[in-house]
């Protein structure tokens, strides 16, 4: 079979995304962790361990790992508060690959105990926080920081004055050690006086009069919390990502790239039962040359990547890269790079305004807390380093009406409205505020009504510029519905009663979403392969789900 | 010649066949419009029409129109709308050590004779639409298998006719140009006419641009049915629809014509490629360059007053809430007057000005996996490991060469400087054509990668990199790199002050964009230039292992930069 030159929205393709799409019907995302399990004061104190399990590839291979995790095969609590509340329950296995997200607030005293249940034959392990001013006690002595022996505990202790996102992993034999899964993220909240970050009124009031709060709450923008047929809870861990009216958000998203060579997990295996007693450990494994095959964001290959957080499916995999947002919201991307390679992450759809590198942010010279970081349409990631910036997608510019506005046959064929703000979206700011429930809020008004296509099929603006092709000289993609626009009603008017085949798709579903889909994938092309099979690997696609549609990040 | 006409013969058979699918529509067709709402025709640029009957004609190109006006001919074209026709299909292409590289390629099906120079391919409409046939009825000459090779004349789009069902029992001469192409012609051009990199593509900000991609099919794979697309690689607010991955839009079918429509985003370098399995599509070489120039190129006067003017439309202005532009009006007006130069980015200081700008794409190509691409087997994509190294699809010394002079009738103008025709047989940095498996050279790489400056000038390095399997690293040796952007956007803070920095190498991983300035205006404590006419310095790559054509341990990634009296802005050329 000649299955690398499917393209991905092939019938061969779809039944694999079916199959993980189908036992996972709700949408999901957020920045899923663990807070501590002894909060007191400002002290945040986790228990972990370091064990062996096994993780699994779509291609069904599985894969001996090491992980992190909790010793207590649980967590005294989560974070984003809400992300408990799903069917499937959050989770902290004794081991997961990522280890589990630490999410703790700026200035708390952090104590990690690490359990080191490895194979005897693996000897000691450790964990480094850089960026961190660590002391370490209890263990044995080790090259980069004290070590936890086999069976025994070691005690990190810093405080965490680096807000944002950073990485930590294994300082011990780290060529064996975080090839086999020892690495998580941890995640520092910025205090923030009065939930608002310093500055922040002036900073709003300088947007101009009116201006939607970038920054209060999820539902500063359509209230869809207070809407009972459309809820969405704010799943943020915080209103910003640093204490700077740049970096606050509505949604967050943590991926985490690294890659997988199961020569190295094969020796691993085969030695982890031999009889040990030396601190180094027994094994005696080949790293070099480094062959990876599978490339994984968040410890998964695509599709796998885009299943729920914690489902069952993958015990040893809880974390997703799966993100969905609605037009004009601010997205925040915690990207860390674990693995042993740079991976070029090409974000479709917009540039990244990169905020901070390793959580330090970057301002200007000024000293007035503007953003100097710069914006990107691919992202590296470095082995290592960890960056966090702000993606926000609103079709601005088009020179077409993406909701299928306009005038047909001398109709009118929609009733919505579009008045601008200053910035030339339709908001609470307009001149006509929009209402907080408008299916088309924060369109780009310098489009409303510009019709796309020349004599268009179905219910939508004509007199454009192009003519849409017939229907047989293109294939489909799984995430397409069928018409160019966005939303669900305007799908609908677009393709006509009779849809256009085929109209139903897996990922988009045209009566009821009707989302924009993107790739998000490493550019290293290569990488987007599950052991040689495309598609697989660095992927995610990104939904843009219209306002209408709502987006429940709970799993 | 005789292999020609065999080849010529198989196209149409592939013709007939694609003719002989279920269509409802034509399947093969251009679309171009010499009017739209937003760019209107100018009904008084067609000297054909008097004044008397501007009335008959609508400004905006409708076809199939029943309000009794005429659509605007393409002599009204307005000249803010580019077109542009791709071919997706296979080629072969010339390493520097002579081996001949199969390619899954797009191929120029519009300026072709501007792409043969080395320029864009991108059209006005008033170029593009074109008739392929002459008075008689006939083809025209060059519109044939081949096409282009030096000298090539036609700009227009290839296959395009005149639409003789819609003006029934007019003949021709009264058939409109309406986007109906004859798909003989399209198959004698495009079957193996792919090119490396893909044809460039160059639009200013405000255009709107119609890019058509016609599939014709890879001749050497008939047992794949392969789709292409195009992605438009870091467009900004990109819409699904047009963003050309397959998964979430369409992907076109052999024997089939799509056209991309987008309005031109902000100013920068971008680039685009096929999303089809890109592992795959990528590696065999379906990559091309687009940047798009500034508003700022059209300034008269002060450059921080025309960025300022800018700030009162929400379409164009970059401040407030907005974090995704980067081209804020900076904190004091430096007095910079537009002076006739070219700009990267409207910056309103002037800091991007160039005399001469190069496009230049990275690339890198795994000769095994090429050979397993001209075969039906699967190929290895954990085991791909480049071993050519490629700037603009060639490495040195095909990055200075490529192009042997046939002597003083050789239309190449580089065997034709301002001191006297070269001899036959010289070598100098032109186009290159590739035997193809049919026996016809095709063209195959249409540019070299020689930075010339003008003595006390500066040249504009628009980099991008699409390897997909690691990183690149260009150093300058001797010019510093002066870095003014990345990935299409200018380097500048929130307040306006520019964050660009000097460094004397670039670091690119696939999918990334920088821009450099090669500045060569600084002077001696003597006031010389401290880098005189006759200079010669080298861009190439410090990872010694991209130094090598395969088997070959010198060449790869490297090319030359020579300060020159003056330089043609367009032919590049060092005088």
């Amino acid at each position: 079979m000649r299955f690398p030159h499917f393209p991905l929205g092939s019938a061969v393709c779809s039944l694999s995304l079916a199959f993980g799409l189908v036992a996972a019907p709700p949408v999901e995302a957020a920045a899923p962790g663990i807070t501590a399990a002894t909060l007191s004061g400002s002290t945040s104190t986790f228990n972990l361990s370091a064990a062996p399990s096994y993780t699994t590839q779509p291609d069904g291979m599985s894969i001996y790992s090491w992980g992190y995790g909790c010793t207590a095969n649980s967590a005294a609590s989560f974070a984003p508060a809400g992300i408990n509340a799903n069917a499937a329950g959050a989770k902290c296995p004794t081991m997961q690959v990522p280890g589990p997200t630490l999410i703790v607030n700026q200035g708390d005293t952090v104590t990690v105990t690490l359990t080191n249940n490895l194979p005897a034959a693996a000897g000691n392990t450790s964990i480094l926080f850089p960026g961190f001013n660590v002391t370490a006690s209890g263990g044995a002595n080790g090259l980069l920081t004290k070590e936890a022996q086999v069976g025994g505990t070691v005690t990190y202790t810093f405080v965490a004055n680096s807000v944002g996102t950073h990485a930590y992993y294994s300082g011990t034999q780290g060529d064996v050690q975080v090839e086999m899964g020892l690495y998580g993220a941890i995640i520092v909240l910025p205090t923030l006086s009065g939930g608002l970050p310093t500055g922040y009124s002036a900073w709003h009031l300088a947007q101009g009069a009116n201006q939607p709060d970038t920054c209060t709450a999820l539902n500063k923008k359509p209230a869809r919390a207070s809407n009972p047929a459309q809820p969405e809870t704010d799943y943020r861990l915080a209103a910003a990502a640093y204490d700077n009216p740049g970096a606050c958000y509505d949604r967050e998203y943590l991926f985490q790239l690294s890659e997988v060579d199961p020569a190295i997990h094969q020796q691993v295996e085969a030695q982890k039962d031999q009889a040990c007693t030396s601190s180094t450990g027994c094994m005696v494994v080949k790293t070099q040359p480094y062959h990876p095959v599978y490339y994984v964001v968040n410890g998964r290959s695509m599709p796998d990547d885009m299943d729920p957080n914690y489902v069952s499916t993958y015990p040893h995999q809880p974390y997703n890269g799966n993100p969905h947002m609605h037009p004009g919201e601010l997205t925040l991307l915690r990207i860390i790079g674990q693995g042993h390679l740079q991976h070029p992450l090409h974000e479709h759809a917009n540039h990244v305004r990169l905020l901070a590198r390793d959580g330090n942010l970057l301002l200007t010279q000024s000293g007035d807390s503007k953003l100097a970081g710069p914006l990107l349409f691919t992202t590296t990631t470095t082995p290592g380093q960890a960056m966090d910036g702000i993606f926000q997608f609103t079709a601005k510019g088009l020179n077409w009406d993406v909701y299928g506005h306009g005038v047909k046959n001398g109709q009118r064929v929609d009733s919505a409205n579009c008045y601008p703000d200053a910035n030339g979206y339709y908001t609470t700011a307009s001149s006509t505020p929009a209402a907080t429930t408008a299916d088309n809020y924060y369109e780009w008004c310098g489009d409303h009504l510009k019709p796309l296509e020349s004599k268009p099929f179905g219910q939508v603006g004509e007199g454009g510029p192009v003519t849409l092709p017939d229907a047989n000289i293109v294939v489909n993609g799984t995430w397409y519905g069928g018409s160019p626009y966005l939303g669900p009603d305007a799908t609908t008017r677009a393709v006509g009663p009779t849809p256009i085949p085929p109209a139903g798709t897996v990922g988009n579903d045209p009566g009821s979403e009707a989302g924009y889909a993107y790739m998000w994938h490493s550019h290293n092309e290569r990488e987007i392969t599950t052991n040689n099979i495309f598609p697989g690997g660095m992927m995610m696609m990104m939904l843009v789900d219209p306002w209408v549609y709502p987006i429940n990040e709970a799993n | 010649m005789d292999r020609a006409q065999f080849l010529g013969s198989a196209v149409v058979g592939v013709a007939l066949v694609l003719l002989a699918l279920p269509a409802s529509g034509q399947s093969f067709r251009v679309q171009c419009p010499a009017g739209t709402q937003l760019h209107p025709a100018i009904i008084a640029n067609d000297p054909a029409v008097p004044p008397a009957n501007y009335a008959k004609y609508s400004k905006v190109t409708q076809w199939g129109r029943t309000d009794g006006l005429l659509n605007p001919t393409p002599a009204m074209a307005n000249p803010h709308i580019k077109c542009q026709q791709l071919s997706g299909g296979d080629g072969y292409a010339t390493m520097a050590d002579g081996t001949q590289m199969y390619l899954f390629a797009f191929g120029p099906l519009s300026g072709l004779a501007d792409i043969v120079k080395g320029a864009p391919a991108t059209e006005t409409a008033a170029v593009f639409n074109q008739n392929n046939l002459d008075g008689s009825g006939a083809a025209l000459d060059v519109v044939q298998v081949g096409a282009p090779y030096p000298g090539y004349s036609f700009n227009g789009a290839i296959g395009l006719v005149p639409d003789v069902e819609v003006n029934a029992g007019s003949g021709p001469a009264g058939a409109p140009l309406d986007g109906h192409v004859d798909p003989r012609l399209v198959m004698d051009v495009g079957v193996m006419n792919g090119n490396q990199p893909a044809p460039l593509i160059v639009i200013d900000e405000g255009d709107e641009l119609f890019l058509t991609l016609t599939n014709v099919g890879m001749i050497m794979r008939p047992d794949l049915f392969e789709q292409h697309t195009v992605h438009f690689h870091g467009y900004p607010n990109a819409s699904a629809f047009y963003d050309g991955v397959p998964d979430a839009s369409v992907a076109i079918n052999i024997g089939g014509s799509f056209t991309y429509y987008y309005l031109a985003p902000e100013a920068g370098t971008y680039m685009w490629h096929c999303h089809i399995s890109p592992p795959e599509h990528l590696q065999m070489g379906m990559v091309g360059q687009l940047y798009v120039r500034p508003r700022q190129n059209s300034v008269v006067g002060n450059l921080h007053s025309a960025l300022a003017a800018l700030q009162t439309d929400p379409a164009t202005k970059c401040s407030g809430t907005d974090m995704l532009c980067s081209t804020q009006v900076p904190p004091v007006d430096n007095g910079v007057q537009a002076n006739g130069r070219n700009y990267a980015y409207d910056d309103g200081d002037g800091s991007t000005a160039y005399d001469v700008e190069y496009p230049i794409q990275m690339m890198g190509f795994d000769p095994n996996f090429h050979f397993v691409g001209m075969t039906f087997n699967p190929e290895s994509f954990t085991d791909t490991k480049d071993k050519y190294f490629l700037l603009n699809g060639r490495s040195y010394p095909d990055t200075v060469g490529g192009h042997e002079c046939s002597g003083a009738d050789d239309p190449v103008a580089a065997c034709n400087p301002v001191a006297g025709a070269l001899p036959a047989g010289a070598v100098v940095a032109g186009p290159m054509s590739t035997q193809a498996s049919d026996g016809t050279a095709h063209f195959s790489q249409p540019m070299p990668t020689v930075v010339n400056i003008p003595v006390g000038g500066k040249a504009l390095l628009r980099f991008s990199d699409l390897n997909v399997t690691e990183y690149h690293t260009l150093a300058s040796l001797g010019i510093p790199m002066h870095v003014i952007g990345y990935n299409a956007r200018l380097l500048r803070d929130q307040d306006g002050n520019n964050t660009d920095y000097y460094t004397n190498s670039i670091s690119l991983g696939g999918g990334e964009s920088v821009d450099v300035i090669l500045d060569a205006s600084p002077h001696d404590s003597l006031g010389a230039p401290l880098y005189p006419v006759g200079s010669k310095f080298y861009l190439y790559t410090p990872q010694l292992d991209h130094l090598s054509n395969d088997a070959e341990n010198f060449g790869g990634m490297m090319t030359e930069v020579n300060i020159c009296n003056s330089v043609d802005p367009t032919t590049k050329q060092c005088s």
